[in-house]
This record gives C-alpha cells, sequence and structure tokens, in this order.
C-alpha cells in the first residue's frame, strides 16, 4: 500500500465514521414511534387490555344504537391528560334471549378513521368522510369500506341492572382483517 | 449615478457581472408574456418564504397550543390576518400557478433534450408543493387539518407492506397528537424548504444555462435582452398575481380557521382542499381495500409517465410523441376536472353532509367567539377545552345525551318522560311552580314512587304570600358555598329571618332534614341543604342513590348514577353550569343567558370558566 492509498482509504474511513455518527441515531431518533414503549403517543395509556365501563343495562333500548364515549387517561406524548374521550362506541342491545345481549361497534371507520354516525333517518350506519355505510350488523352496505365495522368485546356484570363493559381497542385501517393496533 | 459603496462591493467581488448574466440574456423571439411563469411563481414562492416566517414568529407547535397561536395570529396580532391570509391564499396560487407552469411546458414541448433534468426538477418540485399544502394545512390543529390529516396518512398507511410503518413515523405513533405536529412542522419549515431551495437553484441554473424555449419561428432581427422589456412583463404580472392574493385575502377576511381539533367529534366531515377535491372523488370509486390503487398507484403513474416523457422521443417519433403527451394531459384536466365537479355536487345534494357542516360551522363560531371572550378564553391546557368545557357547546350536548331519555329539557324528551323537567332547574320560577303543583308532569308526576309532595299538598295549609317566601327561600339555597356548613350557613342571621324560613321549617321541615336546623321524620326525603347548587346537583348525578338523597328509594326506582368512567369532571361542569344558564354568549343573541336574572339563580361570578 503507498501513502497515497494510505490516505484515500484512510478518508474513506474516517469520513464514513463522521457520517455514521450523526447517521445512526438520526435514523432511530425519525423511526422512535415504531418502538412499542413510546407509541403511546395520542392513543389510551392502557391500550388493549382493560374494560371500559360505558353505560348500564337498562339505559339501552333494543336495537336502538346509542353511542357512548370511551373515557381513559391519554397519552400525548409528553403530556398526560387525565380522563378524556379517546374514542366512541356504538352499542347496540339485543333482543330478550339473544346471545351476546350487547353488541358494541367501534366508531372509527374501517375505511381511513373518520368516525361513523347514523344516517339522519337513523336507520343505518353512515361515515360522513367517503360514504361508507353499515347496517346495523356492522356489515358493509357498499363497497368503500375494507371490511365491516369493528366489533368489540363487550361483557355484562352480574348485577341486577348489569353494566356494559367494552373492551376499546383501535385497528388497522384500510385492511380487510381486523389487525389491532399496538 | 455613481455609488462609491457598490463600486467598492462589486470591485471585490464582481456581482454586476454576474448579475449582467441574466439581465443581459439575449432573447431570440423577444420578451413574451408566455415567459413569466417561472419569474411569477418565484415571487410567490418568496411571499410564502416571507409570511411563513413572520408566522415562525409567532405560531407554537403543540397539540395544545397550535390553535391558540393561530387564533391569536389570525384575530389578534395586528395585521396579522393578512399575513396568514397571504400565507393561505399564496399556497393556492403556488398550486394553480404550478399546474399552469406545467401545462405549458409541456404544450410547448419544452422539456424535450436538453432540458430533460429540468423537467424533471419541475415536477420534483411539484411534489414538494403539495407536500408543503398537506404539511401546512394540518398545523392549525384545526378540525379541518386534524381530520384531513388522520385521512391522508391513513391512506399513506393503506399502501402494501410497508405502509404501516411509513405512517407511524410520520404521525409519530398509532394516533395523533404532539409528534404529529412538530413533525409536520418541522417537515412544513424545515425540510422541504431545504429540498425546495436546492431544486429550485437548480431548476434556475439550468433555466439560464439552456435559455428559454424559443418559439418554432422566430421573424429575424427580433432579438431583445433580458432586461428590461422581460423583466417588466414579469414584475407585472407578479403584481397581477399578488394583487388576486391580496384580493381574495380582504374578500374572505384572512385565511379560515375551523374550530379546535376533537378528536371525539362524532361526525367531523372531513374534506381536503380544492385542489385535492378530485382524488378525494376518485377514492370513493374505488373499493376500500384497492384504495392503494387510486390514491397512490393512479398518481404515482401520472407522475411517472410524466416523467419519463423527454425519454419517450427515443422511441417515438416527436410529432406522435407530442400528440400523445397533449391528449394525456386534456384527460388529466378532463379527469380532473369531471370528478371535481362530482365531489362538489355530491356534497351539496347530501344532506347529512350539509347538517354535519352546520353543525362545525356552528363549533366554529363558538370557539371564536370563546377565544375571544373575556368570560371565557383559552385554557392553559390548550384550545381543546374550549369547547370541552363549554357549557353551552358540551354541558347542552352532554345533558342531551344523558338526562334527556327520562328529564324532559324546553319541551323536549328523547324517551319516555320518568323525571322532572330540567328547564330552569332550581329557579325560584321553578320551585314556586312545584309548590303549586308537585304532581303535574313538570315536577313528580311522572316520577315513580315520588308522592310525598303530592300528598304534603293536600294537606297544606299555606297561603299564597308563604308558598312565594319559601319559593324565595329555596332559591337561595343555591347560592350557598360549597364549603360552607349547615351551622355556619345558619350562623348568618339574615337566613333564619328570612320570610320563607318560618314557613319553611314548619311544613318543609317535617320530612326534609337539615341537620340544626328542621327534624324531618314524618316521611323520608332527600336533604335541601344547598339543594340547586352546583355541588349538591353535582352530588345528585353523582351519587342519586346517596343516603342524603334518594337512597331511601329501591334501586329501580332511582336516578341511574353517572360515574367517572361515563362522564368526566369537565361535562359534569359544563352540564351544570348549562342548567343554570351559566355561560356567555355574543351580545346580539337573545338567549336565556343574555339575560341570567330571568333564570334566577346565577351567581355573581356567572360565567367565569375554571
Ligand atoms: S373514512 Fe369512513 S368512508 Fe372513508
Amino acid at each position: 500500500m503507498t501513502r497515497r492509498d494510505l490516505y484515500r482509504l484512510g478518508s474513506r474511513v474516517l469520513g464514513g465514521a463522521i457520517k455514521l455518527a450523526v447517521a445512526v441515531p438520526a435514523l432511530a431518533f425519525l423511526v422512535s414511534p415504531l418502538r412499542k414503549k413510546v407509541a403511546g403517543q395520542g392513543g389510551a395509556s392502557d391500550s388493549g387490555g382493560s374494560m371500559e365501563t360505558l353505560t348500564s343495562l337498562s339505559q339501552l333500548k333494543v336495537g336502538v344504537p346509542r353511542s357512548f364515549p370511551v373515557i381513559r387517561d391519554r397519552n400525548d406524548a409528553w403530556v398526560t391528560y387525565p380522563s378524556e374521550p379517546v374514542g366512541s362506541v356504538w352499542l347496540i342491545r339485543q333482543p330478550e334471549g339473544a346471545k351476546p345481549e350487547v353488541i358494541a361497534y367501534s366508531a372509527e371507520c374501517p375505511h381511513l378513521g373518520c368516525a361513523i354516525n347514523l344516517t339522519t333517518d337513523a336507520r343505518e350506519f353512515l361515515c360522513p368522510c367517503h360514504t361508507s355505510a353499515f347496517d346495523f350488523e356492522g356489515k358493509p352496505k357498499n363497497q368503500v369500506p375494507p371490511r365491516p365495522m369493528d366489533r368489540l368485546d363487550v361483557e355484562l356484570t352480574a348485577e341486577t341492572d348489569p353494566k356494559v363493559r367494552v373492551r376499546f381497542q383501535k385497528f388497522r385501517t384500510l385492511a380487510e382483517e381486523k389487525i389491532p393496533l399496538a | 449615478m455613481r455609488n462609491p459603496l457598490a463600486d467598492w462591493i462589486n470591485e471585490r467581488t464582481g456581482y454586476r457581472a454576474f448579475a449582467r448574466t441574466f439581465s443581459d440574456q439575449v432573447m431570440p423571439g423577444g420578451a413574451r408574456w408566455r415567459y413569466v411563469f417561472g419569474t411569477t411563481l418565484a415571487t410567490v414562492f418568496l411571499v410564502q418564504a416571507f409570511s411563513g416566517l413572520m408566522m415562525m414568529l409567532a405560531y407554537s407547535p403543540s397539540s395544545n397550543s397550535a390553535w391558540g397561536s393561530v387564533y391569536y395570529i389570525s384575530n389578534v396580532m395586528w395585521m396579522g390576518w393578512i399575513i396568514r391570509g397571504l400565507h393561505h391564499f399564496g399556497a393556492q396560487t403556488v398550486m394553480v400557478l404550478l399546474g399552469m407552469h406545467l401545462v405549458q411546458t409541456l404544450l410547448s414541448g419544452a422539456y424535450r433534450k436538453p432540458r430533460e433534468v429540468n423537467w424533471w426538477l419541475g415536477l420534483a418540485l411539484f411534489v414538494l408543493v403539495v407536500g408543503f399544502g398537506h404539511t401546512g394545512y394540518q398545523l392549525p390543529w384545526d378540525q379541518k387539518g386534524y381530520w384531513a390529516t388522520k385521512v391522508v396518512t391513513n391512506i399513506m398507511g393503506g399502501a402494501p407492506v410497508v405502509g404501516p410503518y411509513i405512517k407511524t413515523i410520520v404521525v409519530g405513533g398509532n394516533d395523533y397528537g404532539n409528534q404529529t405536529l412538530t413533525r409536520f412542522y418541522g417537515l412544513h419549515v424545515g425540510v422541504l424548504p431545504v429540498l425546495l431551495f436546492l431544486c429550485l437553484a437548480a431548476h434556475v441554473y439550468l433555466a439560464k444555462r439552456h435559455g428559454l424555449t424559443p418559439p418554432a419561428h422566430v421573424a429575424p432581427g427580433r432579438e431583445e435582452n433580458y432586461y428590461p422589456a422581460q423583466t417588466f412583463r414579469n414584475t407585472a404580472v407578479s403584481a397581477l398575481v399578488v394583487a388576486i392574493m391580496m384580493g381574495l385575502v380582504l374578500y374572505h377576511g384572512g385565511a379560515p380557521l375551523d374550530a379546535p381539533a376533537d378528536p371525539s367529534t362524532p361526525d367531523y366531515p372531513a374534506r381536503p382542499e380544492w385542489f385535492f377535491l378530485s382524488l378525494f372523488q376518485m377514492l370513493k370509486s374505488f373499493p376500500g381495500r384497492l384504495e392503494w390503487v387510486g390514491s397512490i398507484v393512479i398518481p404515482g403513474s401520472i407522475l411517472t409517465v410524466l416523467a419519463l416523457l423527454p425519454l419517450l422521443e427515443k422511441v417515438l417519433p416527436w410529432k406522435v410523441l407530442h400528440f400523445l403527451a397533449c391528449m394525456f394531459l386534456f384527460v388529466l384536466v378532463g379527469g380532473a376536472g369531471y370528478f371535481t365537479a362530482a365531489a362538489l355536487w355530491s356534497d351539496a345534494h347530501d344532506e347529512g353532509f350539509k347538517e354535519a357542516r352546520r353543525k362545525a360551522d356552528a363549533a366554529e363560531a363558538r370557539a371564536r367567539f370563546l377565544a375571544s371572550s373575556p368570560q371565557a378564553g383559552i385554557p392553559p391546557d390548550g384550545a381543546g377545552f374550549l369547547l370541552r368545557r363549554d357549557p353551552f357547546t358540551e354541558g347542552k350536548a352532554v345533558l342531551e345525551k344523558k338526562c334527556m331519555s327520562c328529564h324532559v329539557l324546553d319541551g323536549q324528551v328523547a324517551g319516555e318522560q320518568s323525571a322532572a323537567d330540567l328547564t330552569d332547574f332550581g329557579s325560584r320560577a321553578w320551585i314556586r311552580g312545584l309548590l303549586e303543583e308537585p304532581s303535574s308532569a313538570k315536577y313528580y308526576g311522572k316520577v315513580a314512587k315520588c308522592d310525598g309532595m303530592a300528598e304534603w299538598k293536600k294537606t297544606s295549609k299555606l297561603t299564597a304570600k308563604e308558598l312565594d317566601d319559601v319559593a324565595d327561600f329555596v332559591a337561595s339555597f343555591a347560592k350557598i358555598p360549597a364549603d360552607i356548613t349547615p351551622d355556619e350557613w345558619l350562623s348568618d342571621e339574615t337566613v333564619v329571618k328570612h320570610p320563607g324560613s318560618e314557613p319553611f321549617q314548619k311544613e318543609c321541615g317535617k320530612c326534609h332534614v337539615i341537620d340544626g336546623y328542621t327534624e324531618g321524620g314524618v316521611r323520608d326525603s332527600p336533604r335541601l341543604f344547598a339543594w340547586g347548587s352546583p355541588q349538591w346537583t353535582e352530588r345528585m348525578i353523582r351519587k342519586p342513590g346517596a343516603p342524603d338523597l334518594y337512597g331511601y328509594l329501591d334501586p329501580q326506582f332511582q336516578m341511574p348514577a353517572f360515574g367517572r368512567d361515563q362522564l368526566t369532571e369537565d361535562d359534569l361542569k359544563a352540564m351544570i353550569r348549562y342548567l343554570r344558564g351559566d355561560y356567555p354568549m355574543p351580545m346580539d343573541r337573545s338567549s336565556k343567558a343574555a339575560s341570567p336574572e330571568a333564570a334566577g339563580n346565577v351567581p355573581a361570578a356567572a360565567g367565569h370558566l375554571p
């Protein structure tokens, strides 16, 4: 190796090291939302697991959907907001004797994430963004949504007037399957 | 005119020679109006950069301060509305001019050799400008920007394989918030401007290197220097464009600012800026799972075709290629026009959309009013709480949702009435009515197992005057502060000396207990101490089954309790204040809150947000 070769190689190596020294941390910095630990931004602090009490059974009329806010502590990066609405859920009570007694749908549209509402005549669900429509069984009524409305787990407590508890989760939009977001 | 200072500088830098390479540029066919696009665009870019820099001095990128700072820029800072308005309409002007520039370049075949690279730089600039639009749209953190961003990033997330990861990185997590804002802000004011500057510099350098594309037939002898003939044309058109922008700003009174972003809005109808309406409409015709075809593949292929144009001359004769290119453009513009019209048409005929938009507009007006109202203002934890704590917005909504399946309010009930009418609840008039006819539907007539008052009425001998006094007396309970005990209350002479005190003690006190004042005992009944005050109503909503309230009723006859997991503190406070008519309203609107005395029970500090 000549002295000139050494200089060339040396410049390459040292130059590369300088670039790496900033590029590696920069890359990690950018993709840090992909790490589970910091991904809690904007979402509920205890995503996935816990059940939320939304109402009691007597408040629901058979076959009439009603929406309820899900109230949780919410993390937004460095801020924690105590008890805030983090999303909403549609509950439909089923006729006497049916199993399950109450069906819960996430109000987040599986299409692109707007909030699903009832139509003006309250006959079906409709998303105001790109006209995704669903019947009360959550089935799509047109081509727009990629999948039915997202059903959530429901649990009734064993009281005389049972409390309706729901496991609130968010799912990936545009996917054909329900893929829960971490 | 000799300028010694300029001479001194020129001697050392040679800037005049450099400037002359621009100004002395020879234009083969003479100066033309059609050459003005580039310069006009550069002018608007400069306006954008400048107004953007100005706003950076006042804007704060965080989910709790963004809306407020934009509101401050637009509504409080001197001529802030002009700065922000220019930036807003400038962005749209850039879109229009860039489109026109592109069309003109394409029609005149100016992408041909040797200008391929410049054509590509132009396309890159176009993509950057779209990026500016998307990132800037959400910076105010208003409803419009929030929901549009949600939709756009979810489209991104729908791309096969890498989509979800890219989306998470761009959004800064699964949900939208501080990290989304800081990222979009960084892109909008840092990354994109640097890229834009690089592309623009290269674009201008190359434009100068190749000169302007001369018209096909140049009359001999029609040669002109760039300066001043072309310069004048450029400046004139630039001035016209800026004048149009200013006109738009004045006409619209600045840029729009929707209500603060609220992720829990049940029905915000998200729509993009008008220049993306065609893409938006196209989305509707793609079934959900093929979304990315409409949103990524189609725009991507259009760009690719455009980018490949200059290379296609190798395979196609120029005449054919040019004809095809023009056809392509024609179809593009036609398609975009068609979809835009379709989007506007379908919204104009959609009652649901119009209703949702009306609600959104009302929220916007209310938010702006509250932000400016001395009785409200933007709370320290963010503009998101402006409406969330507003009795008139949130309190009313919660009341309608939670209470009106049993209670009546302003003549309305959602279900079957099985509880009292809450209109003016707690006011003197309400109490006086109750004392007159407790079994009316307005009071306890429809409430199961609540016939105590009706029974009392049958035997009561109180005169009308005495009933008036009792009503006055009970109405004063609502003003008892939260930190006062019955003893302290009774130690105030005016209480016991109140003309209503004696009849109250004599008749009401037989059932209603107030420690140290009345005995009760005849029948079970709720305690009336501080009845109708915020603290009393709060307890009634949280724990209606408490022993001092309606605990004596069987559970199925009690009002359902609303715990913290179903009703936030903010909602509860807002609801109670709504019932009391305790909220600011614009002066020019007549409402019950505009004349608070009408409700009869508004405390002195009415309208002060906690
Ligand atoms: S987001 Fe619901 S239809 Fe597109």
